[in-house]
């Protein structure tokens, strides 16, 4: 269980003399949900929101518990049940290759390297990207980066899997791909997008504005109020 | 986005009897082929030398086409290197200067392409353990070198980004201007780097 008791996040003004601009404010949220979605305009707080989850992002005032966990006080407890999707699977890939990457996470359970290995290649194959355990993460696709990231992510087990845009840099196969990806997890996911079609995927929608939420519920009536609130012109 | 070969190049796992030796003994294999070039300064034992690390090479499985691929920068270096001695009238320094930095590169390679980076981080953190005296997490060093490993095509590609986006704004070929964009672009890719190991939690799970 996720929860969220009246957490803001401010930042200092990035210029002297400039007042401190509020990312979160006040913000109250319990999501037992076993698919949560959040949506929002550019810059409305959603990727502060996720990276709160995984003790990324300190809360300035408030408290963000998973699991019983505080973010703040047992962020190591809180990282190794929740696991960090980037919008750029780029960014996350630590290693040259998806096996090594595998492996890298792997690197904290499995203390022999043998068995680390096999195991890597099997978690590779499972999501059957197998015959790309060798490649240069530079050669692979997007939507193979992307669940090379997810496998690298899913080896430690976590309790939650937090995804930030994670279809955003995808094409409409490999979105297609993860959506079912993402539909088969046994975990509880938490994510963000500006794919409505995605959006809708989930039980429980929140729509962040200026840093707060503006609407919490079923997806049918939280994507409409998200739609009406960006209606442009006419 | 560009990226490019790395120098150290990319493991696939082979057959030949280099992929099976063990990891201390291709360290030793590295210095054996490449320092002896910098003590004996000829320009007949580079070219012996290189000769010699493209056979060792070549006896598992690892051919010149692959052993070779190192990224057009690196050729280019050693081209400029090459020129320059050349027109200074030095043709034995033309030879050994950038021919000395080729075997070692090779040398390098014969462990880099024969050995799975996590296999290497095991090997370097053991190397390291003296490092425990002063307090400092061996594992943690061998973790950066492999950061290093991985980011090498990516900085290397962050210029080839900056001079795309100069040429396409008309800004000529004046490498003075890549400067600004490709340290931005090193310290974004930093930063990047710096949350997801953050965000996997693997720097807490090292220390």
């Amino acid at each position: 269980m996720i929860e969220l008791e009246g957490v803001s996040v401010v930042v200092p003004g990035s210029r002297h003399g400039q007042p401190d601009r509020t990312l979160l404010g006040d913000v109250s949220l319990r999501l037992p949900e076993h698919r949560v979605c959040v949506i929002g305009a550019n810059g409305s707080g959603k990727s502060t929101l996720l990276r709160l989850l995984n003790g990324m992002r300190q809360p300035t005032a408030g408290s963000v518990r998973v699991n019983g966990h505080s973010t703040v006080d047992e962020v190591r407890a809180v990282r190794a049940q929740v696991g960090f999707i980037f919008t750029d699977p780029l960014a996350q890939l630590l290693m040259s290759t998806p096996i090594e990457d595998v492996e890298l996470s792997l690197r904290s359970t499995v203390r022999n390297r043998r068995e680390r290995t096999r195991l890597a290649q099997r978690l590779l194959d499972e999501r059957n990207l197998g015959h790309l355990a060798h490649q240069s993460i530079y050669d692979l696709s997007g939507g193979e980066r992307q669940l090379v990231a997810l496998t690298s992510v899913l080896a430690v087990e976590p309790h939650v899997v937090v995804a930030d845009e994670p279809t955003t840099l995808l094409d409409l196969r490999n979105r297609m791909a993860l959506r079912r990806t993402f539909a088969e997890l046994p975990q509880q996911l938490v994510y963000s997008t500006h794919d409505m079609d995605v959006a809708a995927d989930a039980q429980r929608v929140v729509v962040v504005d200026g840093g707060r939420v503006v609407a919490d519920g079923p997806p049918v009536e939280s994507i409409a109020f998200y739609e009406a609130a960006m209606r442009v012109g006419p | 986005m560009n990226t490019h070969t790395s120098v150290f190049g990319i493991f696939e796992p082979g057959p030949g009897w280099l992929f099976r030796l063990p990891v201390g003994w291709k360290y030793l294999l590295v210095l054996v082929l490449s320092i002896p070039t910098l003590v004996v300064a000829q320009w007949w034992f580079t070219l012996a030398c290189l000769a010699v690390v493209l056979a060792v090479a070549a006896t598992s499985g690892l051919v010149p086409r692959r052993m070779l691929r190192l990224g057009w920068m690196l050729w280019a270096m050693l081209g400029v290197l090459f020129l320059f001695h050349l027109a200074t009238l030095h043709p034995t320094a033309a030879v050994m200067r950038p021919g000395n930095i080729l075997v070692a590169v090779l040398a390098a390679r014969l462990l880099t392409l024969t050995t799975s980076l996590p296999v290497l981080m095991d090997a370097l953190a053991t190397a390291l353990a003296p490092l425990r005296l002063v307090r400092l997490d061996p594992a943690q060093a061998a973790l950066a070198v492999a950061l290093m490993i991985r980011s090498i095509p990516f900085l290397m590609g962050t210029v080839d980004d900056a001079r795309d986006a100069a040429n396409a704004r008309g800004l000529g070929r004046n490498p003075a201007r890549l400067l600004t964009p490709v340290m931005l672009g090193a310290v974004g890719y930093a930063e990047r780097t710096g949350e997801a190991l953050q965000a996997r939690g693997i720097g807490d799970i090292q220390s």
